[in-house]
């Protein structure tokens, strides 16, 4: 295999976390939550991911799994958020603390252990032998195609259905929605659990069919790539597919070329995500002429009072 | 035009008797009120007499402590905005209820998406379709509604209200945020909706459109019917003014001052707001001693006027002297140091901080000055300051130390922290907006004692407010404000029916 | 039926609600902790001695915790003065790397001569007011949020570091991504007691001086009236953007002087691990210092004697280092959750009384 095509058959596997935790925020915030804890509900779901894995579940059950006690542990925040009001910026990395933590402490026992994890699905092998986008396109694990099907159908979900024009308009405009009779709290909790749930699938996806293996500080800033993917995105579903892509090639790209013994300063150039999020944010910053995109209601707790 | 008021059909819409009180205010009155299907029923009033909380109870916001409604000649409760919107009650708010980022269509979903009867887009879209084909409308409907003008996203709350299925629709003061020409279609549309068997509440300021564009007139004052369901046929313009505003009030509570030199000049300025003209070309001259008081309706650029002369706005064209000396580019710290005071209108967002105390409160203007030391500041300074102050205005509701939050003192003594500040010796122009909004009896006759006290020992006060018994008590000469220009009275004490028609934009 | 429950914001709590929430939430917050250490494998019984006896009151065990407190005062002083304000700096983590790297800059270059200590401090107290300068300009002039860019400058600093520590910076002996360790003269002074440094009496000299700032100066009053209310701030004359800028800069060089202080007084050399944690550290403890900074000092050794107590808790019963994310996690949680009992009124009166 050519270096190019290694490349590119490899970072499906880094685009897909990614794309999942970048989906999962964009439920939150366009629900008008502003989840900060994704680091933390991925710390979660990698560990439970791993530590299932080697209690001999099977792969889809370990992901399932480890989606499931993401949400788990982002439930204290949810509550906060929804019910209690509470400021979101601080109990985002409260979950941040709480779920690196966590995945510490119980994932203690677990670490450095092997596991046979979530392969590539089997393809027809005449179509993986393409030459350069064969095994990019037809060697991938199951969830990296579930992942660009989960990024159309929530695309699908909030511009084209009425529970999907409702979340929006929560995130968008709380007050206009109360008005409207929406039930803000109901939709809120209808975002932030699916939402998590996915964030915490990305975790999973990290340990089973990722590294297959568990090991503490692993998810290793990707919750916090995945919350700049968002706002690069501009919160859309199909521009997180490019963000991810983008952000995900970079991240397989970087070893990659270390290992041809090249010399190039991969940390700068593993800085990019970041300074285009940056730029993403400056470039839009002005209302008016480019639309920026963001939730005019993100961050803000909402009583009707405030109506 | 005459025509629907004659008819003897069973109203589209009554209510008898109906009471509210909020506190110990009693905002609505026994208030009795009838829409004839087909009419367009102007409902006149100045703020706060009663008009939003009527509409309030008839779209199911508020529930009325007596009296009952019938819609259609049925007796009907309603509880909810979902209630009023069930028996075809619809609103249009002043401020539009719309999501900016969404399409004009998204929003009618958005609103017609809870009810059973319309759930499914195909169904919305063919409310919206019949709505447009009734109204005659063309608005965009798939651009984000806040990259339209101010007219159509009225038009797109009006197809919302249609598309809910709205028979009987209240517009509050529809043409305030319109021009003249919008306003005209505006109406002329709201004629077609009517002769298609709508009824239309139109709540307005101005006499002009309620002459022109509606069958009825009703006109509210201080929470009673005082003009009830009267054809327009039968009333004139001056007839209306005395019955928004009332009868000639009783003489100034104070003899006017002998006039000192000119202090405050305004020579055609200009503000905007939020890229709209909110004052426009604003000329005046006060004198120390004098207490000049703008009357108007809110927000026809009261605000962005003061904020203008103390500074906190930048102007857009003209200038502001104060003593001949030219302050259009000076800081807000630098005009208050040549002795302009601001006491704003809403004292717990623009003048105090609520959760600081209160001497940290009344000291504020005098540290930012460096008064109270420029390199050090001990307590005990404050403290000293404030007590001073807290003793001069009697401020009740304090701690011995002065540390209890602002937030913690009644309306009456928050004001007095303001006016305790603001009042200073120094003081030489005192820019006061609506200050005795939401104090009881005492405190307003202390707020206006201490106006009067100041011109007295020689400070200039321009007193903007809605209260007109405020403006005539205590000013020694009268502007008025409409939309965003100030004219003056042909005579020096104006009546109030004069005043009335100046503020409605009509003289 | 959730229409029935309605809440409204409160015109403002008294204090007796304000300090019964604060307190609540603080019991609240210790009850679940002390939970979680004993569901981790911590006898009940050893609590007390681990937590008190070994941290606060045995020599040792203060002098670790006093050295492990001097960062954070610093880093607890920085977020309490952006939190006041309502500048949401949540990259005191990349200030305070900045802060490291500069002053390892200093080292590694062996500029200054005989003041090469005071020079590395004041570079890293330069580093971090640069670092927090372009989320700064980008909030005053574009209005961007600074929540995410702090959050990249933070990735982007660390980034920084390790490129720095793998190249330039790095030291070709030793096996870890580590920088050379420093020369004597680049050291902050031992006090006598323990691993305690000159840096402990920098922290306090900077609590006190921000206390002093704050509370016995015209412009400490103006920012704490900005923080109450800054449109009311800007009516009485205050020139609010000044005290933005004055105030954020000076947090950023707050947190780079704590990256300084800390390859200065207790690595003596950059590395990887200098940053850990800063941001929540920095936040926890401004949250429970409620932004006063004298309530910074008493704060920052509670949290310090955590952090050194969970060393010996893993040695001692093999409780994992995450515990302490765990318990900072709770803490932080029952504080934004308590706020909702001062910050809001629930009734169950019919909703047009709510409007």
């Amino acid at each position: 295999m050519s270096f190019v095509e290694a490349w590119l058959a490899s970072f499906p596997g880094f685009m897909a976390p990614l794309l999942l935790a970048a989906l999962g925020l964009i439920l939150c915030e366009r629900a008008g939550v502003l989840n900060l804890g994704a680091e933390g509900i991925m710390a979660v779901g990698a560990m439970t991911g791993a530590v299932a894995s080697l209690s001999g579940v099977g792969p889809l059950s370990a992901l399932g799994l480890g989606a499931g006690a993401g949400l788990l542990v982002a439930l204290p925040f949810i509550l906060a958020v929804v019910v209690l009001r509470a400021a979101q910026i601080p109990a985002g990395l409260a979950l941040v603390a709480l779920g690196l933590g966590a995945s510490a402490a119980l994932g203690r026992d677990h670490t450095h252990k092997p596991f046979d994890g979530l392969g590539a699905m089997p393809g027809p092998a005449l179509l993986e032998d393409l030459p350069l986008i064969g095994g990019m396109l037809f060697a991938q694990d199951a969830l990296v195609y579930a992942s660009l099907m989960a990024a159309m159908g929530l695309w699908w979900y909030l511009q084209r259905t009425q529970t999907g024009l409702r979340l929006r308009a929560v995130g968008e405009d709380t007050a206009t929605a109360d008005a409207a009779g929406v039930d803000v709290q109901f939709q809120q909790l209808a975002a932030l659990v699916p939402g998590c749930l996915l964030i915490g699938l990305a975790g999973a996806y990290l340990s089973v069919a990722g590294s297959q293996i568990w090991t503490e500080g692993m998810v290793a800033g990707r919750g916090w790539i995945a919350v700049a993917l968002v706002v690069f995105a501009r919160w859309s579903p199909l521009r997180a597919i490019v963000g991810a892509t983008l952000f995900g090639a970079a991240e397989a790209l970087i070893p990659r070329l270390q290992t041809l013994g090249l010399d190039v300063p991969v940390y700068i150039l593993s800085m990019t995500p970041y300074v285009l999020t940056i730029a993403v944010l400056v470039l839009f910053a002005r209302p008016g002429r480019l639309r920026g995109n963001e939730p005019g209601a993100l961050g803000r707790p909402y009583i009707r009072q405030d109506r | 035009m005459v025509a629907p008021r004659t008819q003897v059909a069973v109203p589209a819409l009554e209510a008898h008797g109906l009471a509210k009180r909020f506190g110990d205010a009693l905002v609505l009155d026994h208030v009795d009120f009838a829409l004839a299907p087909g009419e367009i029923h102007a409902l006149l009033g100045e703020n706060g007499a009663g008009k939003s909380t009527l509409m309030n109870i008839l779209t199911g916001l508020y529930s009325p402590e007596a009296g009952h409604v019938r819609v259609g000649g049925v007796a009907a409760a309603i509880r909810s905005p979902g209630e009023a919107l069930a028996l075809g009650i619809g609103m249009v708010h002043q401020h539009f209820r719309l999501a900016a980022a969404f399409t004009g269509r998204e929003n009618v979903r958005l609103a017609t998406g809870n009810l059973p009867a319309l759930r499914g887009r195909g169904r919305t879209d063919a409310a919206l379709d019949h709505a447009l084909a009734r109204t005659g409308l063309e608005v965009p409907l798939d651009v984000p509604v806040g990259d339209l003008s101010v007219a159509d996203q009225q038009r797109i709350e009006i197809l919302k209200a249609l598309s809910l299925g709205a028979r009987i629709l209240i517009l509050d003061e529809p043409t305030a945020v319109l021009t003249d020409q919008e306003g005209d279609r505006l109406l002329a549309m709201v004629r077609r909706l009517a002769s298609s068997g709508t009824s239309v509440v139109l709540i307005t300021h101005k006499l002009r459109e309620v002459l022109a564009a509606s069958d009825r007139v009703s006109v509210m004052r201080a929470g009673r019917m005082v003009l009830a369901a009267r054809g327009v046929d039968e009333v004139s313009a001056e007839i209306l003014a005395e019955a928004m505003i009332g009868q000639d009030a009783p003489a100034t509570l104070r003899s006017p001052s002998p006039p000192g030199a000119v202090l405050l000049e305004l020579a055609g300025v200009s503000v905007l707001r939020r890229g709209a003209a909110a004052v426009r070309d604003v000329h005046l001259s006060l004198r120390s001693g004098q207490i000049m008081g703008i009357a108007g309706v809110g927000g026809n650029g009261q605000q962005e006027l003061a904020e203008a002369i103390v500074g906190l706005r930048r102007l857009e064209t003209g200038q502001v002297r104060l003593a001949g000396a030219d302050m259009t580019g000076r800081s807000v710290d630098q005009r208050r140091g040549a002795g302009m005071r601001y006491v704003p209108s809403d004292r717990s967002t623009q003048a105090l901080a609520p959760d600081a105390s209160v001497n940290d409160n009344l000291a504020a203007a005098a540290v930012s000055r460096g008064r109270l030391g420029r390199r050090m500041l001990l307590p005990r300074y404050i403290r000293a300051h404030a007590r001073g102050r807290i003793e001069a205005f009697s401020i009740a509701g304090v701690t011995a130390r002065g540390t209890r939050p602002v937030r913690l003192l009644s309306g009456g003594n928050a004001q007095k922290v303001v006016l305790a500040r603001e009042l200073d010796a120094e003081a030489r122009l005192i820019v006061v907006h609506s200050p005795t909004r939401g104090l009881d009896v005492a405190a307003c006759r202390y707020v206006h004692d201490q106006l009067i006290e100041a011109a007295k020992n020689g400070a200039a006060v321009l007193l903007i407010s809605e209260d007109l018994e405020e403006i005539l008590a205590l000013s020694d000469d009268i502007r008025a404000m409409s939309r965003g220009q100030l004219s003056t009275p042909t005579s020096e004490r104006p009546s109030r029916r004069e005043i009335g028609q100046m503020m409605l934009g009509h003289a | 039926m959730l229409e029935r429950i309605t809440l409204e914001r409160r015109a403002g709590a008294g204090p007796v609600r304000q300090t019964a929430a604060y307190t609540g939430s603080l019991v609240m917050a210790i009850a679940l902790s002390l939970g979680v250490l004993v569901a981790a494998g911590v006898p009940i019984g050893a609590l007390y001695q681990e937590l008190v006896v070994q941290v606060f009151l045995a020599p040792t065990g203060q002098a670790q915790t006093l050295t492990a407190a001097t960062p954070m005062l610093l880093v607890g002083l920085s977020a309490a003065l952006c939190l006041r304000l309502k500048f949401w700096n949540i990259g005191l983590e990349g200030q305070l790397l900045l802060g490291g790297i500069f002053a390892t800059g200093v080292a590694l270059t062996d500029l200054g001569g005989p003041v090469r200590l005071a020079l590395m401090l004041i570079a890293s107290a330069i580093g971090g007011a640069l670092w927090i300068a372009a989320p700064l300009l980008l909030r005053l002039r574009l209005g961007v949020s600074e929540v995410i860019v702090t959050l990249m400058m933070t990735n982007i600093a660390y980034l920084l570091l390790q490129h720095l520590l793998f190249g330039a910076f790095g030291d070709p002996t030793y096996n870890f991504p580590s920088s050379p360790a420093f020369d004597d003269a680049e050291r902050l002074p031992r006090l006598g007691f323990g691993s305690v440094h000159l840096g402990l009496v920098i922290a306090l000299a900077a609590v006190a001086a921000v206390a002093w700032i704050s509370y016995r100066t015209p412009f400490g009053f103006a920012s704490r009236f900005a923080g109450h209310n800054p449109e009311a701030a800007r009516t009485v004359g205050f020139n609010t953007t000044w005290i933005i800028v004055v105030s954020v800069l000076a947090a950023g060089a707050l947190s780079g002087l704590a990256g300084g202080i800390i390859v200065a007084g207790t690595e003596f050399r950059l590395s990887q691990q200098i940053g850990l944690h800063a941001t929540f550290n920095g936040i926890v403890i401004a949250a429970l210092a409620r932004n006063e900074p004298l309530w910074i000092v008493p704060v920052s050794l509670l949290i310090a004697g955590l952090t050194v107590a969970s060393a010996s808790l893993k040695v001692f019963y093999g409780v994992s280092e995450g515990v302490v994310l765990i318990i900072q996690g709770i803490i932080l949680f029952c504080l934004v959750a308590g706020q909702f009992l001062t910050t809001y009124r629930v009734s169950l009166t019919p909703i047009e009384a709510v409007r």
